[in-house]
């Protein structure tokens, strides 16, 4: 086994999955209350969705007749995809040089392999919502998926590392990515459209919604309930918090810790908890501001994202 | 290097093609009795050639063994090196599952005779495709190609009395010889410019053969050596199911018996790769083109192959279009590995070409264990089509399982064995900024997107055919009794579920033990952190959740009745990407109508229909077929009955051919 493998290491991946869990669910909360005082609602507090995870924890399960193992499986395994998948985005502390963590294809696939697993889920119970969001959830993420990895080849043409951990420390000096390279603002643009596309956030999907014609996500899970539910909404939040946490670290990394003491670690803590409920904040306004777009204008919508990435990396070839 | 496990496999595969055929006058039991010892011969056979192909891959030593010579020229001589016993290994191991899984399936068949037929042309099949990928010489290597043809095509030809297995044998028929007439002109081109049929000695790579009058790679002609790729090309890619030469994949392994599909998806596909890598890496010195050539062919194939299996809905069906997309993404591996090689980075050419290698061996593991599990599915819902299936994990529990982890391997998922590959491929791509050439870079970032978006739609393309036939409720009547298969059919795919597992949890390690180290992650590492954060969300689930439950409804909005024809089907799991890429799927609207009156204006009745296009087939495959029809029509009619004609051309062309070659030589 090669990297370290220290104290060091294990410090960090307890640290940054434990944070990972606490903080998601906030962030959730923020973007749900900017969109209600958008729209002019009192909206629920911004402690609710710890509320809701105690109750689901509290509430009995129901499984469909029709459902088998993989219905009580598939939340097991998205939150220990997403957990293992925190390992490799750290938010507040950069650990120091590893292979073991941080590679941005497995940082992925991780993803899918817990999105994989939904969707079987969503198909389980035999219900048609479940298939249709199935569907839906798979067709989309195989549009954005080349997007995804045109954005990350951005990044890596640039910083030369496939390493998410290395790009975090590269852009850590200075005023972030942009400091390494101006070009890659369109990265940004192309990123945040990824994290609405990943997280089903309005133009792409409403999370509000439980309405059939517009519902992706939702649809999936609308069979899952109690500590099922609980966990597949718990992974939810962390893959969102991930995903933010990449914009943040890259473009805003002010703050982050790069050596092991209390003080730097809190403080980093506090910054990344600032970043991450103002990110939420304009996440909240761009959901508000925008009606949702019809299904197959999607393709269209993640062109845009990524044509910009695209251009990033033709302006580092040709320029 | 001890050469007598090698004999051993050889020995006992031949001996099992032979002793089922003494079984012809036998009553059945006794028939069933030499059909079952056949198996267990091949599976011994099998497993002395992994232990060979194992040794021989670690150690890296090479062999030559010339055995019998028909004349001073043509004789059958075996040359094995890593390359070859790579794909030994892979040949023996699916085929050591295989033959464990044959002693259940084959006895589901009727007829005494045909079962005993089965037995010995599929282990022919088997040893002729070892002796194919060991063969020193290409007149052995077309020998055995041959054999191995039509052993398989008397396989696809199995249940010969239906209808469209004729049509998809004389497909397949045609095709393959189609193949070996561009490998005959490729190494009749080999011959004459280096004037010996021996393979390694082509090459610049010193070996126990090099005594045979060895020529080195440069000593090819540049412009017949590229012709010679060309044809090569052709040749291998035909047999591989390279697009555009791929529909006889999708008629072939639907007609013919599972464990037969298994072999040839994920065996006899991988015998062109090698043909392929020989070629092009030990006897031609490849040119730049030709790996964008090969880069290029392997992307569309892997685009075009995952799309077309999104629309099927025959479970054997889609698991060949998917056959088509992992060929290209081997090809992928191989053409960059080409490219960069081109460009002196060998260490990005090197791992390329171990990605492309490591992504033979799982997709023959997992493509295998994908036919073997379709094929137990098949035989107890007597049905291909996966719109009657469902509930099956309920009914086939072991079976689902198996099913579920060639189903996450194959979409590319961590920790199992594609996603190592898969991943490797992805590195490789991603380094195009080392490429000096502003045109390459943008090349393998195109490929990158087209990549990414093939893998994301496998997983699509797995999570439909896993949840429509396994999950939810039963569709038909026959998916409702369907029975787990027996144990033999269970064990084959268990071992080879294993192997996925393992060759992914372990990748890291097996390439340290082999010499290689790439910038790879190492799985082992993340496989056990997914597992303990599995146990541990469950121990924290038992400690904090309520762990009360209880069996409802599903969900349907307050309908009364709900049943299975309220489920979600396949087509519509596919429709939202069939709409996306509608450009590829040509359609083809017909609207015909009726009146009651003259001028049109009172509807009668009328049809419309929506007809998938057969694009390749219509486009590429019946034009020429109908030209090449038309010439002999044309020939025919000219020459009919005209005895002395006909003599007198067969002897025209004897003088043009005895000229021409005094002219050459």
């Amino acid at each position: 086994m090669s990297g370290s493998f220290d104290f060091a290491f294990i410090f960090y991946g307890i640290m940054n999955a434990a944070f990972a869990i606490a903080v998601s669910p906030l962030f959730m909360g923020i973007i749900k209350k900017t969109k209600a005082l958008s729209q002019g609602r009192k909206g629920p507090p911004v402690f609710q969705q710890y509320y809701n995870i105690a109750k689901l924890l509290k509430k009995e399960s129901v499984y469909s007749g029709n459902s088998s193992r993989i219905m009580s499986a598939a939340p097991m395994l998205n939150i220990a995809a997403l957990l293992t998948a925190a390992l490799f985005v750290p938010l507040f502390f950069i650990p120091p040089q590893t292979d073991l963590a941080g590679n941005i294809i497995l940082f992925l696939y991780l993803l899918a392999l817990a999105k994989f697993f939904m969707a079987l889920s969503g198909l389980d119970a035999g219900s048609a919502f479940g298939g249709m969001g199935s569907s839906r959830e798979m067709s989309l993420s195989a549009v954005i998926e080349p997007v995804t990895i045109i954005v990350f080849a951005g990044l890596a043409f640039v910083l030369k590392t496939s390493n998410i951990i290395e790009m975090f420390r590269q852009a850590a000096f200075g005023f972030g990515v942009l400091s390494v390279d101006a070009a890659l603002f369109p990265i940004l643009i192309a990123l945040f459209i990824v994290l609405i596309a990943e997280t089903a956030r309005v133009p792409v999907d409403n999370p509000e919604t439980h309405l059939e014609l517009t519902m992706i996500h939702e649809a999936m899970i609308l069979e899952q309930s109690g500590k099922n539910l609980c966990l597949m909404e718990l992974s939810h939040a962390i893959k969102q918090t991930l995903l933010m946490a990449i914009i943040i670290n890259i473009f805003a990394p002010f703050g982050i810790a790069m050596h092991l003491g209390a003080a730097a670690i809190i403080a980093a803590m506090a910054a990344f908890l600032a970043k991450g409920a103002f990110l939420s904040i304009a996440v909240g306004i761009f959901e508000s501001s925008f009606a949702k777009l019809r299904l197959f204008r999607l393709p269209n919508y993640f062109m845009i994202a990524f044509f910009l990435a695209l251009l990033t990396i033709l302006f580092e070839v040709f320029v | 290097m001890d050469v007598w496990p090698f004999y051993v496999g050889l020995v006992s595969l031949l001996l099992a093609a032979i002793f089922p055929l003494f079984g012809f006058g036998l009553k059945e039991r006794a028939a069933r009795s030499l059909r079952n010892f056949s198996v267990l011969l091949a599976a011994l056979g099998c497993a002395a050639l992994v232990f060979f192909a194992s040794k021989a891959i670690y150690f890296n030593e090479s062999l030559f063994i010339s055995a019998y010579k028909i004349l001073p020229v043509l004789e059958f001589s075996f040359f094995i090196d890593r390359l070859s016993s790579f794909f030994i290994l892979v040949i023996s191991i699916v085929a050591f599952c295989v033959s464990i899984y044959s002693a259940d399936y084959i006895e589901h068949g009727k007829h005494s005779k045909r079962k005993n037929m089965l037995a010995s042309v599929m282990m022919l099949f088997i040893l002729s495709m070892i002796l194919v990928v060991s063969s020193a010489n290409t007149f052995s290597f077309l020998f055995f190609w041959e054999l191995m043809s039509i052993s398989s095509f008397f396989l696809v030809m199995f249940e010969y009395e239906k209808k469209e297995t004729g049509k998809a044998g004389m497909f397949y028929f045609i095709m393959t010889q189609l193949s070996t007439v561009f490998l005959i002109f490729a190494f009749i081109i080999l011959y004459y410019s280096a004037g010996t049929f021996d393979i390694v000695s082509y090459g610049t790579v010193p070996s126990a053969a090099g005594s045979f009058g060895a020529m080195p790679a440069g000593a090819i002609n540049p412009a017949l050596a590229s012709l010679a790729f060309i044809s090569l090309f052709l040749g291998f890619g035909t047999k591989a199911g390279v697009v555009p030469f791929h529909k006889w994949l999708p008629y072939a392994h639907p007609a013919s018996p599972s464990n037969i599909s298994a072999l040839m998806s994920g065996v006899m596909i991988k015998v062109a790769i090698y043909g392929l890598m020989r070629f092009v890496l030990f006897v031609f010195a490849p040119e730049l083109w030709w790996g964008v050539m090969i880069l290029i062919a392997g992307i569309i194939s892997a685009i075009l192959g995952i799309i077309y299996a999104l629309k099927e809905h025959d479970i054997k069906r889609f698991l060949a279009y998917s056959s088509i997309e992992n060929v290209g993404i081997i090809l992928t591996g191989f053409g960059l590995s080409v490219i960069f090689s081109k460009y002196g980075l060998s260490g990005l050419a090197t791992m390329s070409l171990i990605a492309s290698l490591f992504h033979t061996i799982n997709h023959a593991i997992f493509k295998s264990l994908l036919f073997l599990t379709a094929g137990s599915v098949v035989h107890s819902t007597e049905t291909r089509d996966i719109e009657e299936m469902g509930g099956l994990i309920k009914k086939m529990p072991y079976t689902a399982l198996f099913f579920l982890i060639g189903a996450v391997s194959i979409s590319a998922l961590p920790p199992f064995n594609g996603f190592v590959s898969e991943l490797m491929i992805f590195q490789a791509l991603f380094q195009s900024g080392v490429l000096e050439s502003p045109l390459m870079e943008v090349l393998l970032l195109a490929s990158l997107s087209i990549f990414a978006l093939m893998s994301a739609l496998a997983a699509a393309c797995f999570v439909k055919a896993f949840g429509i036939t396994f999950l939810a409720a039963p569709r038909s009547h026959e998916a409702k009794n369907a029975k787990e298969a027996p144990r033999f059919m269970l064990l084959g795919p268990a071992l080879l579920s294993a192997l996925c597992i393992a060759l992914g949890i372990f990748s890291f390690q097996i390439f340290s033990l082999l010499g290689y180290s790439f910038p790879i992650p190492n799985m082992l590492f993340t496989g056990s952190v997914l597992i303990i954060t599995y146990a541990l969300a469950a121990g924290a689930m038992r400690f904090l959740a309520s762990d009360r439950a209880r069996i409802g409804e599903t969900w349907g909005c307050g309908i009364l009745s709900q049943n299975s024809k309220m489920e979600y089907t396949a087509s519509g799991f596919s429709e939202p990407i069939t709409t996306i890429f509608s450009s590829i799927y040509k359609t083809q609207k017909h609207v015909s109508r009726n009146y009651f009156d003259s001028k049109k204006s009172v509807f009668k009745d009328g049809e419309a229909g929506i007809r998938l296009m057969k694009f390749f087939e219509e486009y590429i495959y019946m034009p020429i077929g109908n030209a090449v029809g038309k010439l002999s029509y044309m020939v025919s009619e000219g020459l009919r009955g005209d005895l002395d004609i006909q003599i007198l051309l067969g002897f025209s062309a004897i003088i043009a051919l005895i000229i021409a070659l005094g002219w050459f030589a």
